[in-house]
């Protein structure tokens, strides 16, 4: 029987490094897969790219990620699946055969799967944003990203025609497991039980080792053994079982609580898990501890046929925002805070500040659960104001610093400072997201498949 | 009866989806689940989120796994890309819930004990 192993690499862009490396050396896996994607990473490499135009348009940890793993996985024949790709998968593909030229390795075919990213059309789709019911058309000057979460088709095409390396540009996250097992046990797209159980598989790991022991550990409580060295999960598949376990010989926990914690993650509807390919159901999961750090995972026809939409995301310009904090310890130290939010107050009516928002919080006491902190029991030994302030204009965000600042001379008693040193700007600009359903027939995906000899052949998506 | 926290008897994961989070409950025992079905409801919840929850809450059953996930729309002051506040993730929300008082059987042993004991599966 055909037993696939995918090991998961990363659970956004920026993870851990290591544990690439070793689920190559020792995690006997076919695939290792990277997610590297949160919502804000395209809009924000899109910010990122306007402000400095040498910025490269895939995520800047492609090569520091590929260059130590690709000798040794062309080697294994270990296959690579990463959504690094962003806003130029085609880029990404150049990127790692000069990694792969660099380093003399032969008959490397690596693939972009490219096609979501509308920004320079989604205006003129006819489309309203989700949260707002407004259309995205009023609102065309202030665009400054969009893109669709892509299915999995585009990767199992990729293998199809030999690709070593996969590199997308946005799939929902879980498709860089759902591909490759689509394309192994060569399931039919149509069959939605099918899609399911490799989309639940996919949403499991797409989290790196908040499966495996991170993101979980809560001392006297949830323990986890050698958090330090948590190791990465591996998920094992064959026709009729599942089993995630984690690399050999390292730290973490794999347990039936880790599994139930990722299940409902980042979900609204468990009973209807939109993805590009298909509903999940995952109130249809459940889990049973097989071995120490391995868990087996029981789906049963959990589909529901896909939506005839895709989801977009939107990024709007929406002004610019900053921070500032101000210290204080000792007797004291809450009274001091409170003046100085006083002070500022004043000063900013004096500067004529036009804030679109301005929050000052007690770092220590309520900025963390905000208005829903409880009331603390005594006076705390150290209180950090907190200081953030949203703007139409850059210039009107650079009048925080420029007030608070000064607080180091004509502040309180004992006033501390933080990252005063630190020269230049703390302004940045804000990008809104908003959300948007698209008719699958306006996003036409394509394929691209590269090799060292320079040959390039694209093709279309079948029905991506 | 007695009173503990919510803590004692289940775990907790949150996240964000935009401007939403959401925080999941799950028993540590099965057999505990209907419990947490009686005792955390909606308006339990909005007790403690209320103040920084803007929209609506949803409660959402998953019995398989003893578990249940709440949505909390409108509660990131925009969400990731656009929040002021310091904790941008929603990631921190699910302690939150952890602190809700509950009222149980005394045969009911807590997390911690079960813990310190060396007997908690």
């Amino acid at each position: 029987m055909k037993t696939i192993r995918l090991g998961s690499a990363t659970g956004w862009a920026r993870d851990r490094f290591e544990p690439a490396s070793q689920l190559v050396r020792d995690g006997r896996v076919n695939y290792l897969c990277f997610d590297s994607m949160s919502e804000v990473t395209m809009s924000a490499a899109q910010v990122q790219l306007m402000e400095d135009a040498s910025t490269p348009p895939y995520d800047p940890y492609l090569e520091p990620r590929m260059e130590p793993i690709l000798r040794e996985c062309k080697e294994k024949g270990i296959k690579i699946i990463t959504n690094q790709g962003w806003l130029d998968p085609e880029a990404a593909v150049d990127k790692v055969l000069e990694i792969a030229k660099r380093q003399g390795i032969k008959n490397l075919k690596v693939a972009a799967v490219c096609g979501g990213i509308i920004a320079d059309r989604v205006a003129e789709m006819g489309l309203d944003f989700i949260e707002t019911g407004s259309s995205i058309a009023d609102r065309s000057q202030d665009i400054v990203s969009a893109e669709v979460y892509l299915g999995a088709r585009g990767i199992v095409e990729a293998l199809k025609q030999g690709a070593d390396v996969v590199i997308t540009t946005r799939v929902a996250d879980a498709c860089v497991y759902l591909g490759p097992l689509a394309y192994e046990f060569n399931w039919d797209f149509n069959d939605h039980h099918l899609m399911a159980r490799g989309m639940i598989v996919g949403h499991l790991l797409e989290c790196g080792t908040q499966i495996s022991g991170g993101y979980f550990a809560d001392p006297g409580y949830k323990d986890v053994p050698n958090l330090h060295d948590v190791g990465n999960p591996i998920v094992e598949v064959t026709e009729d079982r599942i089993i995630i376990s984690k690399l050999p010989g390292t730290g973490g926990l794999v347990s039936e609580q880790t599994c139930k914690e990722q299940l409902i993650y980042e979900v609204q509807d468990p009973a209807r898990y939109y993805c590009p390919d298909v509903i999940a159901d995952l109130t249809k999961v459940s889990f049973k501890q097989i071995a120490p750090d391995e868990v087996e995972v029981f789906i049963h026809e959990a589909g529901l046929p896909r939506t005839p939409t895709l989801k977009a995301l939107v990024g709007l310009n929406e002004g610019f925002m900053t921070e500032e904090m101000v210290l204080f310890a000792g007797p004291g130290a809450f009274a001091r805070a409170e003046l100085t939010k006083e002070v500022l107050r004043e000063r900013f009516k004096r500067v004529n500040l036009v804030a679109e928002e301005l929050r000052m919080d007690y770092i220590g006491m309520n900025a963390v659960h905000r208005e829903s902190s409880p009331l603390a029991a005594q006076e705390p030994y150290e209180v950090v104001l907190r200081l953030a302030l949203k703007t139409k204009t850059r210039a009107e965000a650079d009048k925080l610093r420029r007030e608070v600042d000064p607080l180091a001379v004509n502040g309180t008693s004992g006033t501390g400072k933080w990252a005063t040193s630190s020269p230049g700007s703390r302004v940045r600009p804000v990008v809104g997201l908003y959300s948007a359903l698209v008719p699958r027939e306006l996003i036409p995906a394509t394929l691209v498949v590269k090799d060292l000899e320079g040959a390039r052949h694209e093709s279309s998506v079948p029905d991506a | 009866m007695k009173r503990m926290t919510l803590r004692e008897i289940a775990h907790s994961r949150s996240g964000e989806k935009g401007n939403n989070s959401n925080v999941s409950v799950i028993a540590y025992r099965q057999e505990d689940y209907p419990l947490l079905e009686k005792l955390v409801t909606i308006e339990a919840v909005r007790k403690l989120y209320g103040p920084i929850t803007k929209g609506g809450i949803t409660r959402y059953l998953v019995p398989l796994i003893g578990g249940m996930n709440f949505v909390l729309e409108d509660v990131l002051e925009g969400g990731r890309s656009r929040t002021l506040a310091f904790e941008e993730s929603g990631k921190a929300l699910s302690s939150l819930m952890l602190t809700m008082i509950i009222e149980v059987p005394d045969e009911i042993v807590e997390r911690s004990v079960q813990v310190k004991q060396g007997g908690a599966a």
